[in-house]
């Protein structure tokens, strides 16, 4: 079987869509098992872990302090990076970020910005003078397609479980001090759930893919996802469709709603998984 | 610095808000007195020549050929070694050494005083080179010639000796993708403070090791890496200002805490080869069978054909 | 309906030049409204041979924005711009050849994504590609009262709560892709696509009308 992946990965992969079951056994619109961690790492101030099937993907925030700009006196900072690493997977090489890395930290920081779940208002301490900026590193440790979905579920987890120490900013001398015991925890509304597909073009129909597989991406054009859904809660922040093979309207219609089924699934684990985090 | 085109960046005038918090500002004595409980020991109870426990797991990353996570308490680091690939634009020269590549990386939140930047600075290049050093001696670069191989570090949380856990987890990482080697590999970090040797020292404590002081003691951390089964030494890093009767104490310590990590490799990569063994007689026995129901649909057919 | 509907339509006035560099394969400048950009279309070309593909001919998008310094988000729209080509070009007529896709931001007053899109198609068109299908975008705003506006202009873009913006084939009408910002309800994304399927007609006719009025300067 190994052998025939790898000498005939178009007719392996089409043998088993015709027979309507995917490589590695999972129905059409069925996602890979998720685990979930938080805060574990203690050298940042919030951090995550997420693993999907065989993606996972480590988020930490790491707080620092700066000037507003000045034509947002009142804004603070929130800046979302994604890297792909070289250790992650052999299609990655060492060096700069490439184009695909790129694509994905954009979409990444599109759908954080377009939900409006943090309010860049809250991050500013005193206006003009000083404001918080977040860091949020996202570090792909295993790359296994679907990498959207789980980039947004580890950064939605270490902002909810963020909290920010108390600052203490003298106008007259402008001497800044932090007391790190007294923390207020960051306010986050909604939570913003992403849900990549892929549309694999068959000779008889478009068949779309939910939570595809590294192998399976690129079966479908090799490009990462064809279509990314976001919903927060009940809305839609954010409906990403890069080129490959088309739906028709009803197939575009079911998989909105197969998408707001699994957002509702992913809300609940990382609902679960803060709430474990802080009985503990 | 050039301001990176590929990636978001923050305000430039950024700093951690650590640095204003009253922990920030503590005196080199403060701090010394700092490192120790009440009765003596090492804050987290250990002695001066103990080292912490080394957790160990192979295989963490399915798409690698090799993989190993390793984890000094709370300095955790993933290692992954890659096939070996051609190497791109020297293809005229031809060269009796497989080479190696290297790359040691911090991630951005993993270190406790302040953000790293995500381009490579230059402490993550000298900390490459050095694990490149450490391990390349181990490696049998003849029978991949002409090839290089890929080896990445990838530290997600700094709490000191991060280039000792490297190298273990590289050793670890090499074994598991069966890259042809001499010899297992272990490495071990010490730090001195005041005369006085930490093994295994803890970010807090290589931080004071390296911090400048009036007194004339000797301060700073040496990393020592040694083959196993020759008791080669492979790599010895050593930073700071230590007297060579210092130093000699030093690495017959290491030495000694180097080969008892051993009996822990040999048992993992002993258990790997079972497993291994075992998954690939399931293998076989499926196979045989495939091969089977193969063979007897043929006869069918052929009975059919003949028939007809 | 739909035919009904066609006649409230109206979109921001186009004006487009073909063959508007004379060294490129296929060159466009596209005006939509006040948002000006300008394509050139190079291939099949030989490249290295690593980015080769056996199967089919290799697209390379280059974006420079005005201002022209590179962005993450420039790479995101050359990401867009290559994946909608793919579709389009036929590409598998051209194995082992690259196809060089140039774009230059001259002005942008708003939608600048889809005019890029619509030029691209163009230039295509202009530089004599196989194509499967030409390909057109819409855009479409939803302001603070709920209506949706179709191609909004820069103000409207601005005040606007949500912005989506799809691209259709010239055949099943099938949306190739899809972007948007801001947040929006499942009824209203439903009704924006079809409205903008619906007025994607007018961009296809303008197409018809620009090969059209070039055919005669060519014959």
């Amino acid at each position: 079987m190994e052998e025939y992946k790898v000498l005939q990965p178009f007719k392996y992969f089409n043998d088993h869509i015709s027979v309507n079951v995917r490589p590695d056994g999972r129905k059409f619109d069925q996602q890979r098992s998720i685990k979930l961690n938080a805060n574990s790492v203690n050298t940042a101030d919030a951090s995550s872990l997420i693993k999907c099937g065989k993606t996972s993907v480590v988020c930490g925030i790491s707080l620092e302090l700066a000037t507003p700009k000045a034509e947002e006196p009142d804004n603070g900072f929130l800046v979302t990076n994604v890297e792909l690493l070289p250790l992650c997977s052999s299609k990655f090489k060492p060096g700069p970020p490439s184009d695909y890395a790129q694509v994905v930290n954009n979409t990444v920081n599109d759908i954080l910005k377009n939900s409006k779940c943090i309010d860049l208002k809250d991050l500013c301490i005193v206006s003009d003078k000083l404001a918080w900026v977040l860091y949020c590193d996202i570090a792909c440790l295993e790359y296994d397609g679907s990498i959207i979905d789980a980039c947004l579920a580890t950064l939605m987890t270490s902002l909810k479980t963020l909290s920010l120490p108390h600052v203490i900013y003298d106008i007259e001398t402008e001497e800044i001090k932090v007391d790190v015991n007294i923390r207020h925890p960051l306010k986050v509304t909604g939570l913003p759930v992403a849900t990549s597909f892929v549309i694999y073009q068959s000779p008889d129909s478009n068949v779309a893919l939910m939570d595809p597989t590294s192998f399976e991406e690129e079966m479908c054009g090799g490009n990462g996802a064809n279509l990314v859904v976001c919903w927060n809660q009940g809305l839609l922040c954010g409906i990403h469709k890069f080129g490959g093979a088309t739906l028709g309207t009803d197939g575009h219609k079911k998989l909105l709603n197969v998408a707001k089924e699994r957002s509702k699934t992913i809300e609940e684990v990382i609902n679960t998984c803060i709430a474990n985090e802080t009985s503990e | 610095m050039p301001l990176d085109y590929r990636r978001f960046n923050g305000p430039e005038d950024s700093v951690s808000y650590k640095q204003f918090s009253t922990n920030f500002t503590r005196s080199y004595d403060e701090l010394f007195k700092g490192l120790f409980d009440e009765n003596g020991k090492r804050i987290d109870g250990r002695e001066f020549t103990e080292a912490r426990p080394l957790y160990t797991k192979t295989n963490v990353i399915s798409q690698a050929k090799g993989s190993a996570y390793v984890e000094l308490k709370n300095t955790k680091v993933v290692c992954s070694v890659f096939d070996p690939r051609e190497i791109v634009g020297h293809q005229n020269e031809y060269s009796i050494y497989g080479q190696i590549y290297c790359e040691v990386k911090f991630a951005p939140f993993s270190c406790p005083r302040r953000r790293r930047g995500l381009a490579p600075d230059t402490d993550e290049r000298a900390l490459s080179a050095n694990f490149k050093t450490a391990i390349q001696t181990a490696i049998q670069s003849t029978k991949f010639r002409n090839f290089q191989m890929d080896v990445f570090v990838y530290i997600l949380e700094h709490d000191g000796a991060c280039l000792a856990a490297a190298i273990n987890a590289a050793c670890l990482a090499l074994t598991d993708a069966v890259v042809p080697m001499m010899d297992i590999f272990s490495a071990r970090t010490a730090a001195v403070i005041n005369n006085q040797i930490f093994v295994d020292p803890t970010e807090a404590e290589e931080n004071l090791a390296l911090m400048p002081t009036d007194n004339e003691t000797n301060h700073g951390i040496i990393t020592l890496t040694v083959i196993d089964h020759l008791r080669n030494i492979t790599d010895l890093q050593q930073i700071g200002s230590i007297d060579a009767d210092c130093l000699i104490k030093v690495i017959d310590i290491l030495l000694e805490e180097c080969a008892k990590l051993m009996p822990l490799f040999k048992d993992l990569i002993i258990d790997n080869v079972f497993e291994q063994y075992k998954e690939h007689q399931v293998y076989l026995s499926i196979k045989k069978q495939v091969n089977e129901e193969l063979s007897n649909k043929v006869k069918e057919w052929t009975l059919i054909v003949k028939d007809k | 309906m739909v035919e009904e509907d066609l006649k409230d339509f109206k979109l921001k006035p186009m004006k487009c030049e073909l063959n508007f560099l004379n060294k490129s394969d296929g060159s466009a400048i596209l005006a939509q409204g006040e948002t000006v950009v300008l394509v050139s279309v190079n291939g099949p070309l030989d490249i290295k041979s690593t980015s080769q593909n056996m199967e089919k001919a290799t697209l390379e998008v280059i974006f420079s924005s005005k201002g022209g310094k590179p962005t993450v988000s420039d790479r995101f729209k050359e990401n867009v711009i290559r994946q909608t080509c793919e579709t389009a070009i036929f590409g598998c007529l051209y194995p082992r050849t690259g196809i060089t896709i140039t774009i230059q931001e001259l002005e942008d007053y708003g939608g600048l994504l889809p005019t890029t899109i619509n030029c691209t198609c163009l230039a295509l068109l202009n530089s004599g590609l196989a194509m499967r299908h030409v390909v057109a975008a819409v855009g479409c705003a939803l302001d603070e009262a709920g209506n949706l506006i179709i191609d909004p202009t820069n103000d409207q873009i601005q005040t606007a709560t949500a912005t989506m913006y799809f691209v259709f084939d010239s055949r099943e009408k099938n949306l190739v892709t899809g972007f948007s910002t801001g947040t929006f309800g499942e009824g209203v994304y439903d009704e924006a696509l079809e409205r903008c399927r619906a007025a994607s007609d007018l961009v296809f006719n303008f197409y018809r009308d620009i090969v059209a009025s070039y055919c005669n300067v060519i014959g």
